[in-house]
């Protein structure tokens, strides 16, 4: 047992630092807890970094070479995420495409597809969407209903997704829609590629409850799609989208990152604010912190023995779903913590001299326990894909999702 | 980084599920409180060599890592074993220096308890009931000596527990603090240990009888309501053994990380067996609450483990203080 890299990590992950040196005038830098969904002021210089990035060979590091990738392995991607944190370059404006959206078509894409998108995906030129969750169907995403129906060479789609992160900046998305409603619900849906630009397609920013707008929702009235921008068979589309959300699995299950503020942000804050509390205050103010800290430990920790798994080349697997569940309940602690310190000013939206850091952060939990897998969600993959509970009886078999 | 158990700390505890399974069990603890023998007892640990794992082996032990014997401690917390390998793992760190004691740990001749609180009248302390050696902390001075033990009416009868006061006692080092400190830290990892391997045996059981019991029509664990609290429960449990071995491993490769991971990892262990154990009662219902049943014997467990060395509160304190003093780096 040991937490050192193997000599090829460390070769590689002194690379990667040496690589982030030598470019970090180059980079976009984000002070710890900034807003990380609010791409839209700083759209062009996030771009940029990804570029930047790109060129000097830390994007796409699993994908195959002949899309731009670099053809390497999971923990070589895990190093990079850390060394980007490390480094202080907030995550990437195309994170959905690269993390979701790209993995779907390398997979069920046609070559004419890879070839046209790929590259410029990695390079930012076009920056990706996932659309997939409605009104009506968010935690159950196979009940959605907007349509695409055959006319000719192009699909014609109608309909509305919501929660669409980066929307508002994105050239494509890959889209999830009812081609066959006769079918049962799983089992008559096809997903697309969709130019977000084409006519008929209407992006609305969303004004999230902390009172920024980084995701929206997509109107799609009469939208036309040539066949040739179908990813997987028709009727196919929830083996796609399962693949995406595989993807996003390993994305968000990481490698013992913190989900909200870091812990170390935790204890340099209550440095400075516990002898500012009262006496018996500060006694349940270490209380709180000293939760938040072991459940961030404890979630950093579980964290490097998935990380060990893929490591000796393993796969994650559901049980990677207890991160997220664990890493959002150890940010609420945090955040809390955070909160509490600051006395007076908690009960404000900032402190006094302007600070949001805590108010957001604490903000932002709500969020993070909803997105990606409500905590109720992940609470049933584990208990029926790992400990082999039995699942609920179904009353959605009918055609169409309907009852 | 490689944070898994090594082949032979995987062979270690296949080992010692085995003889754990077969000389130990929940029905013996509850055989235990109504007089009955704690199993397997103390001559059959020295016997498999377990007192000493952490002993050198120039003092007749094994020479092992404190994260070897973590993993056989998870083993015989699981079936609710006695004594606890807390006390062989701290008296082995209090003996460093006095390998003719360490010797009589490692092979069983003298049984020792490491007395928590004033050596004249000590605090309920682990395995105190059937020792005959007992290592103090008097004055800042490490002692040694007999004493007269005195227990409790037992929550929990597997963890012999007793009050002492001694009756003689020799001074083994002045200035003991610093060790002794170390000592209390290596036990508090043990005793996580233990509650890793009872937590994840009370969650298996009780999973297993929401696999099968019926209501309603359907089998208990197919409602969320019961599925969610074995989720959270073995999550809990997951998060645990993370947090063990970190400290296991700590202990001997990383020291400056031992206050910290230790007292995360009680902590955490407090609360974590706790919710198992309470699970599992719940999720048996009424059958649950019976003396028949296991559950209430990894309640017992949990009711007791969660205020030895330290409850959470003080543990958490600790980690606070640790943090804010930079320990995270």
């Amino acid at each position: 047992m040991d937490f050192d890299d193997t000599p090829e990590e460390a070769d590689f992950r002194a690379g990667v630092r040496k690589t982030l040196e030598e470019h970090a005038g180059e980079l976009l830098h984000a002070g710890a807890g900034e807003d990380v969904v609010d791409a839209r002021t700083h759209e062009a210089e996030m771009r940029r970094t990804q570029r930047v990035l790109h060129e000097a060979g830390l994007i796409g590091i699993t994908w195959p070479r002949e899309y731009g990738g670099q053809g390497g392995t999971l923990v070589q991607q895990a190093i990079v995420q850390q060394e980007l944190a490390r480094a202080g370059v907030p995550p990437l404006v195309n994170h959905i495409g690269l993390g979701m959206c790209g993995p779907t078509v390398i997979a069920h894409g046609s070559d004419e597809q890879r070839s046209r998108y790929l590259p410029r995906l990695l390079r930012a030129d076009d920056v990706w969407c996932q659309l997939f969750s409605e009104p009506a169907s968010g935690s159950d995403l196979a009940a959605l209903r907007t349509t695409a129906v055959r006319d000719g060479d192009d699909w014609v789609v109608n309909g509305q997704k919501v929660w669409t992160t980066l929307a508002h900046v994105a050239d494509f998305g890959i889209l999830l829609t009812r081609t066959d409603p006769e079918k049962p619900k799983h089992a008559g849906l096809t997903m697309f590629v969709v130019d977000v630009h084409a006519p008929g397609v209407t992006v609305r920013p969303l004004r999230q409850m902390v009172g920024s707008a980084g995701f929206n929702e997509v109107f799609f009235d009469d939208v036309r799609i040539p066949d040739a921008e179908r990813l997987g068979e028709p009727g196919e589309g929830w083996r796609v989208a399962l693949t995406t959300l595989m993807n996003e699995r390993v994305a968000i299950g990481g490698a013992g990152s913190d989900l909200g503020l870091p812990v170390e942000t935790l204890a340099a804050h209550a440095r400075e604010r516990l002898p500012r509390l009262d006496p018996e205050r500060q006694v349940l103010a270490r209380q709180a912190v000293g939760r938040a800290v072991v459940a961030a430990l404890a979630t950093r920790y579980t964290g490097y023995r998935r990380f060990t798994v893929l490591s000796q080349g393993g796969l994650p697997g559901p049980e990677a779903s207890a991160g997220k569940l664990a890493g959002t309940a150890a940010a609420k602690l945090v955040a809390d913590a955070g909160v509490r310190l600051l006395g007076d000013d908690a009960v404000y939206a900032a402190t006094a001299d302007g600070d949001d850091t805590w108010q957001r952060t604490q903000g932002y939990v709500p969020g993070l326990a909803i997105a990606g897998g409500t905590d109720q969600v992940l609470r049933n993959i584990l208990g029926e894909r790992v400990l082999g509970l039995p699942p609920e009886p179904r009353l959605d078999k009918d055609p169409g999702g309907r009852r | 980084m490689n944070f898994d158990l090594g082949p032979d700390q995987r062979d270690a505890a296949g080992g010692a599920r085995d003889f754990y399974r077969g000389s130990a069990s929940p029905a013996a603890a509850r055989a235990a409180l109504e007089g009955g023998p704690v199993e397997p007892g103390h001559e059959a640990l020295a016997g498999i060599g377990y007192l000493g794992i952490t002993v050198p082996e120039s003092a007749g032990g094994a020479g092992g890592s404190l994260l070897d014997l973590a993993v056989v401690a998870e083993q015989g917390g699981a079936v609710l074993a006695g004594p606890s390998l807390v006390t062989a793992a701290r008296a082995a760190v209090l003996l460093a220096e006095h390998p003719d004691l360490a010797a009589q740990l490692a092979d069983g001749s003298a049984a020792f308890a490491v007395l928590d609180g004033p050596v004249t009248g000590s605090a309920p302390s682990i395995d105190a009931a059937g020792a005959t050696l007992f290592l103090g902390l008097d004055d800042g001075a490490l002692v040694v000596g007999e004493g007269e033990a005195t227990p409790g009416r037992p929550l929990d009868a597997t963890r012999g527990l007793a009050g002492v006061r001694l009756t003689s006692r020799r001074v083994l080092a002045e200035d003991a603090g610093a060790l002794w400190a170390r000592a209390r830290q290596v036990a508090a990892v043990v005793l996580a240990a233990e509650d890793l391997g009872a937590a994840d045996a009370a969650v298996q059981l009780a999973v297993d009888y929401a696999k099968e019991r019926e209501a309603f029509g359907r089998r208990i664990g197919s409602y969320q309501a019961v599925k969610h609290m074995l989720v959270d429960a073995w999550v809990g449990v997951d998060q645990l053994r993370s947090l063990v071995w970190w400290a296991a491993w700590a202990a001997d490769a990383a020291p400056d990380e031992l206050p910290l991971a230790a007292s995360a990892a009680k902590a955490h262990a407090a609360e974590v067996l706790e919710r198992a154990a309470e699970t599992c009662v719940q999720v048996h219902g009424g059958i649950g609450y019976t003396w028949e049943h296991d559950a209430h014997l990894y309640w017992r467990r949990a009711k007791v483990d969660r205020l030895l060395l330290g409850d959470a509160a003080e543990h958490l304190d600790a980690v606070a203080r640790l943090a804010v003093a930079g320990a995270l780096g």
